[in-house]
């Protein structure tokens, strides 16, 4: 076991090596990826080609996802989006034993009860899937576009704190670079720093 | 007056009270209110603190938090005329976790603030400051918390007198960044996945590390490749993956054994370079 522990972890360590290596960039294609989502199913990045697909880095226990949620201001940016045709996943990579790591359960009873609406929930204990993009805190956006280019990567909104009172005040950057995309313009803020609690890996 | 005040120590201990604060229990941290001086001389510029003891293993931030986090606020309530200035952020730690690096203080750490203070200013009453203070502390968990904090001071036309801490306001000073000596000279190549940071200090530079000011320029978590030159250091940084446009000035710390300089390179690109 502490052989096959050890195994493991190396083989972590190279996936993270290559991913340093190969940095995400706007404009750029997207590192693809499958990953096992809340319901069980397996999800492709691929799969999702001719979609803008938007990813959201979660940890329910976070001060600054609780604003999101508990506003309900990320229910209704995934509820708006993927009524527009948007593919949404939500991913956790808290580690397990680490805080923010929830069982594929708590989290449908979590997304249940919060009125969430994401496509699926993708459940990354592993944290390959936040190395492959370099998530940094929770939350943290990407946007990729239907040819599979990352047209954004940041903050969810331009006020970096955990107040609620805060939101009605701010830009969200993920609804004005879908806009523009939507529209066929560049997005023009297509990258700023993320704010929120670390990710938990 | 004096007089009385010699003759009744009474009175004596209550102005002493007066003349302190109340050190606040919030979550995993002891949040106090404090001053370098203990009474205020109208006119004469005093030092405000907010003093902040933690458990172990909790930290607070730095202005640029790193890769995650908030730094504290403050926001001051004070008598007119007084004006409080920007807070004196003190050298940070590297605080790294998997990957991510935050800058931040752990155990202890003394926010200081100057505060002007007007001329005409009565002595008979004592001047109430009052500082609501806004702060995240992390160990794992992040806690988002806010306390008011309150000092009163007396006012008299004597030279101020050091408070009780003064030598807490003496060591934190230590821990502020310097302007660089004038004889520097700092430059920043920009290039295409990095920055590289010339320092010229007219001599080798050995054990150095920058801390960025401004966020979202350096991934924070990157190794520092320094390399000590004959005349100072080169230090090459990893361009942020967020940063988009061009950057004009590279501003932040420089950490030389423990000693914090402030800097402020131009950036120029390769091919101006050329």
């Amino acid at each position: 076991m502490k052989q096959l522990h050890r195994h493991v972890l190396s083989a972590g360590i190279s996936l993270l090596l290559v991913v340093s290596a190969s940095a995400v960039r706007i404009g750029e294609p997207a590192p693809t990826f499958t990953a096992t989502d809340s319901s069980g199913n397996t999800q492709r990045l691929s799969d999702y080609k001719g979609k803008f697909v938007v990813l959201e880095w979660h940890n329910q226990g976070c001060p600054y996802t609780k604003k999101h949620y508990e506003s309900g201001n990320m229910q209704r940016l995934q509820k708006e989006w993927t009524g527009k045709g948007v593919v949404w996943f939500t991913v956790i990579s808290s580690a397990p034993g680490k805080q923010g790591y929830v069982t594929a359960a708590q989290e449908n009873e979590y997304a249940k009860r919060m009125n969430a609406s994401p496509t699926a929930v993708l459940m990354d204990q592993q944290g390959a899937l936040g190395h492959l993009y370099g998530a940094k805190t929770t939350p943290h956006m990407y946007i990729i576009d239907p040819s599979g280019s990352l047209i954004y990567n940041g903050a969810i909104d331009d006020h970096p704190t955990a107040d609620q009172s805060d939101i009605s005040g701010s830009k969200n950057y993920v609804s004005a670079a879908l806009e523009q995309a939507f529209s066929g313009k560049p997005v023009t803020t297509a990258s700023t720093t993320p704010y929120g609690c670390s990710v938990k890996y | 007056m004096k007089a009385f005040l010699q003759i009744c120590p009474a009175l004596l201990f209550v102005l002493g009270i007066l003349a302190q604060a109340d050190s606040v229990s919030t979550q995993h941290a002891k949040v106090e209110l404090t001053s370098d001086v203990a009474n205020i001389k109208p006119g004469q510029d005093l030092r405000l603190g907010v003093h902040y003891v933690l458990e172990p293993g909790w930290h607070v931030y730095w202005i640029n938090p790193g890769d995650s986090g908030q730094p504290p606020s403050f926001k001051w309530q004070l008598p007119t005329g007084f004006r409080a200035g920007e807070i004196q952020w003190p050298l940070p730690e590297r605080l790294s976790s998997s990957q991510l690096v935050d800058y931040g203080y752990k155990d202890e750490v003394l926010f200081i603030v100057p505060v002007h203070t007007p001329a005409n200013l009565n002595n008979d009453s004592p001047v109430a400051i009052i500082a609501d203070a806004k702060w995240l502390i992390c160990r794992e968990v992040c806690i988002p918390d806010r306390t008011q904090l309150r000092l009163s001071l007396p006012v008299s036309s004597s030279a101020p007198k050091s408070s009780a801490d003064a030598p807490l306001f003496n060591r934190a000073k230590e821990q502020l960044p310097k302007s660089a000596p004038k004889q520097w000279k700092t430059s920043v190549q920009s290039q295409k996945d990095d920055f590289v940071l010339n320092v010229n200090a007219g001599r080798s530079l050995r054990g150095v590390m920058f801390f960025p000011l401004d966020p979202g320029q350096i991934e924070n978590a990157a190794p520092q490749k320094a390399v000590s030159t004959p005349n100072g250091v080169r230090i090459t940084l990893k361009k942020s993956e967020v940063l988009s446009k061009p950057i004009t000035t590279l501003r932040g710390i420089l950490e030389i054994a423990g000693v914090a300089y402030e800097i402020e390179a131009p950036v120029s690109s390769e091919n101006a370079q050329k």
